[in-house]
């Protein structure tokens, strides 16, 4: 039976999006020359790389990224010290120009940041009469030489609100503020922007971090002639923090802003799990940076195949699906418990399992020599499941839950005979409960 | 194809993995408890320790873990037959109903060891030393292969004065004159045999121990432990003195003629000709491999069983045919066919598998009434080594059997002679390097132990 093909698109902030991926604003985004092969490429929009008023000049350090290796996976995460465009905004606006002109159907939207109240104003309405759908402010860039700008800014409520309302004063068309995630508390940060009259929120521009130090000249990575810092980590590694912050702002109900989420976006598995926690458009640029425009096409195929797998025709009805069943540790129920259950038949007698069960988990497996088989006592297992991450063969070590009422053995003491030695007594609590309120 | 073209090809080996893959290769062991490489690795080298320490870019420690464990890790890593002993063992190997959750093939831990070796000489980094036990005594070693320079390292090591006597010109044995150049070039075994010599062992050439005793006498002559270790240079044949035919080569002679000066006259003498390989072993495939790198027209190997009965490895095997050597499996030679001393044929008779004969492999029986005559300028027979004749008198006190093969105890290479020890081939027939290696690891220790009881 020919099955109707499920629809990508969303309407976000009321502009309709022929899909949810779009660029992030970066050098992926940098010219109309890259971003139109990104579109010919699949990619549904642009959050188009951050214009500047061209007062201060802004230079590039060089060398611009360093790359975290893991193993044999490059850029497991990428740290930079790119800050906003380097290009003349009439440059930047000419080129946004022709993308209007030739990709209407495109959402495009530009990304900017003032050093001034008036910049931010002069900013968004140059932007929008040269065509953008929605704008970005960039509250989070944590690589800016100019003081009080780019994640500075983003750290501070007052800015936050401030700056928002000046450029909501200023045009008519949307307006989504781009959250840092170097603070605690997202909602508070994208509450002040609320406060400001901000559309949407973005969220996570990078984190800031360290990837690497030179062990020849003792330079953090990149090294700029001498000089490191820490700067805007992204990829693969930085994906639980974004999907962490997007699910923050996606529970709060005084928030209640459309989310647009990146944070290490390569597959079309990471793309649904943003959707899942919230994110109705998602923004891409280090799986970009790695393996090209072309990686939306996988995410389109492969997020449609799993939508039509399970009858979603409508991208909208999986927008924080998982929001219901995500909350806090102490709604667990404890006391349901269960255990690793083996299916040896494919088992190629490695041993790790032995290794991980043995000097991180229960202690509850045993080695069979002999047939180089592990063997184990179901009682002792804590269903850490760590054997099951390093076991090479997938699907071969799975979780079981045990009968409600099931306990474990208690951790084996090493010596029993040292009990006559203690000196301990239970500890007692009087007076103020303390935290069991 | 002028001389010097001709000799390129057999100056250097293919050149070996880089860091990228070798890491890439690391990065796939699944890091087994109780590894099954290191357990089938017969002279201890332990790949599940070395390979460890790469992934976790430990490059150095990995590097000492094979060369302290192996004075000769890269000859093992160059020549081992891995797929029938690390490899083989290896829980990443491909799918098969021994291993169903096999996933692709094993690490390629030869290459990988290979690699390191050869890296520890890009960084300048040696990691034996000398640890100084404070022993004294002087050893001799008879002979400058395999297990003679592992016997002598792992002395030396200890703090023990280690003089090896090599009949030959250049150092290393079956290293140098056993195997082809483009396997094992003559740069690799340099390195190799310099990392034995910066442990302060003296390696004296053109210093054979041979007539009456002489061996035996080393012990009156300022030495207190001999390793007798010379391997096997006698060379089987079909008929007695083939070798006198001209255009008739024993391996032996052929693979030693590659290393010394003797190769401008091998290139002028085998150009143009065909030659036949008689043998299925692997120093078969390096005879026919290296003739057929000397411009000759047509390069025939016979071998007298079945393609799966060649002892030679798999990828030796199949590295002949791509490379264009006709196999004449099944076929018996039965008679030099000469032209007054001159070679040129082969009576062959073709054959048949009967009954399993007693190595259990099926009996190859000749089949009446198909003798044909092959045509062959040259004739290189590869059927195996023995020891040499008069061996035994150099040590004439050491019990030997009826192949003139030393016994000596498996767990200490002690021989009836107190104070001579021996390994290699000598003791086990033909054998791998890395056994050699072991034995003389072994003897090391039983030469310690001998020494310190006898103080």
């Amino acid at each position: 039976m020919a099955q109707k093909k499920p629809d990508l698109s969303i309407e976000f902030c009321g502009k309709k999006f022929m899909n949810p991926f779009l660029l992030s604003s970066s050098p992926v985004s940098n010219s109309a020359s890259m971003v139109e092969r990104a579109f010919d490429a699949g990619w549904g929009g642009v959050v188009f790389k951050t214009l500047g008023s061209d007062r201060l000049r802004i230079d590039h350090p060089s060398p611009r990224m360093n790359s975290m290796t893991v193993g044999t996976r490059k850029m497991a995460t990428v740290q930079n010290v790119e800050q906003i465009t380097d290009r003349p905004l009439k440059e930047n606006l000419m080129d946004l120009l022709y993308l209007r002109k030739h990709y209407p159907d495109h959402r495009i939207i530009h990304s900017i940041m003032g050093f001034a109240d008036k910049e931010w104003e002069y900013l968004a309405k140059m932007s929008e009469d040269h065509g953008a759908d929605m704008l970005e402010l960039n509250f989070s860039c944590p690589n800016m030489t100019i003081e009080g700008s780019g994640d500075q800014a983003g750290k501070s409520f007052y800015d936050i609100e401030h700056y928002t309302s000046i450029v909501k004063k200023a045009v008519s068309i949307p307006v989504m503020a781009k959250m840092t995630p170097n603070i605690t508390d997202m909602t508070e940060t994208a509450m002040a922007a609320k406060n400001g009259g901000a559309d949407a929120i973005s969220a996570i521009n990078t984190v800031s971090g360290i990837t690497g130090i030179d062990l020849d000249s003792l330079v953090p990575q990149p090294n700029v002639f001498g000089r490191g810092a820490s700067s805007g980590t992204s990829g693969p590694g930085v994906k639980p923090i974004g999907l962490r912050f997007i699910s923050d702002m996606a529970k709060d109900e005084n928030l209640n802003l459309p989310l647009s989420g990146m944070g290490g976006i390569e597959t079309w598995i990471d793309a649904l799990q943003y959707l899942l926690v919230g994110a109705s458009t998602l923004q891409v640029t280090t799986g970009i940076m790695h393996y090209g425009y072309v990686i939306v096409q996988d995410m389109i195929e492969g997020l449609s195949d799993y939508m039509a797998s399970r009858g979603i025709m409508k991208l909208e009805d999986l927008i924080g699906a998982t929001l219901p069943k995500l909350g806090k540790t102490e709604l667990f129920d404890l006391d349901r418990q269960g255990v690793v259950e083996y299916n040896l038949d494919k088992c190629v007698g490695c041993g790790q399992c032995l290794n991980v069960c043995t000097d991180a988990g229960g202690q509850a497996l045993s080695w069979n020599a002999e047939k180089r088989r592990p063997e184990m006592n179901e009682n002792k297992c804590l269903s850490c499941m760590l054997c099951s991450f390093v076991c090479p063969v997938s699907g071969l070590i799975k979780y079981k839950a045990m009968p409600e009422g099931w306990k474990r053995d208690e951790t084996i003491i090493r010596d029993p005979s040292l009990e006559k030695e203690l000196k301990y007594e239970p500890y007692v609590h009087d007076g103020d409960p303390g935290c069991l309120v | 194809m002028g001389i010097n073209d001709v000799k390129d090809r057999f100056r250097q080996m293919p050149p070996g993995m880089n860091m990228d893959q070798a890491v890439v290769e690391a990065e796939r062991c699944l890091l087994c408890h109780d590894a099954p490489c290191s357990k089938a690795c017969p002279a201890g080298t332990e790949p599940a320790e070395f390979i460890r320490k790469l992934r976790f870019k430990n490059v150095t420690g990995a590097i000492r873990t094979i060369k302290s464990n192996n004075i000769l890790g890269g000859a093992c890593g160059v020549l081992c037959p891995t797929a029938v002993l690390c490899e083989q063992a290896c829980s990443a190997k491909m799918f098969s109903d021994e291993n169903p959750g096999g996933t692709d093939r094993p690490i390629r831990i030869g290459d990988i060891q290979r690699f390191l070796v050869e890296h520890s000489r890009e960084i300048d980094f040696r990691p034996v030393e000398v640890e100084d036990l404070g022993v004294s005594g002087n050893i001799a070693v008879v002979g400058s292969g395999p297990s003679g320079l592992s016997c002598a390292a792992e002395l030396a090591k200890m703090g023990y004065k280690v003089t090896i006597f090599e009949a030959l010109a250049e150092p290393g044995g079956v290293l140098r004159y056993g195997v082809v150049p483009f396997r094992f070039d003559d740069d690799f075994v340099e390195k190799e045999i310099g990392d034995v010599k910066a442990l302060g062992v003296d390696i004296r050439c053109n210093s054979p121990i041979e007539g009456k005793a002489a061996a035996e006498n080393l012990l009156t002559q300022g030495y207190d432990a001999v390793f007798v270790g010379p391997g096997l240079w006698g060379a089987h044949a079909l008929q007695e003195n083939s070798t006198d035919i001209e255009g008739c080569y024993s391996s032996v002679d052929f693979l030693a003629a590659l290393r010394n000066g003797g190769i401008e006259e091998i290139i002028s003498e085998f150009s143009g000709k065909t030659v036949a390989v008689i043998g299925g072993g692997s120093v078969a495939m390096d005879c026919v491999e290296a003739a057929a790198r000397l411009d000759t027209a047509d390069v025939n190997l016979i071998y007298r069983r079945s393609y799966t009965q060649m002892p030679a490895e798999e990828v030796e095997r199949i590295e002949a045919l791509q490379h264009g050597i006709n196999f004449y499996i099944l076929h018996q030679p039965v008679e030099f066919l000469t032209d007054g001393n001159r070679l040129t044929g082969l009576k062959l008779v073709r054959t048949k598998l009967g009954e399993p004969d007693e190595s259990g492999r099926r009996r190859p029986e000749l089949i009446d009434g198909t003798e044909w005559d092959m045509p062959a300028d040259i004739v290189i027979e590869a059927i195996g080594n023995k020891a040499v004749e008069e061996s035994s008198d150099w040590y004439p006190g050491v019990k030997v059997d009826n192949r003139k093969l030393i016994q000596a105890d498996p767990e200490t290479g002690a021989t009836s002679v107190p104070g001579i020890f021996a390994g290699g081939d000598i003791v086990r027939g033909p054998a791998l390097v890395v056994e050699a290696v072991q034995d003389g690891k072994v003897a090391a220790g039983a030469i310690h132990k001998y020494l310190s009881d006898k103080e």
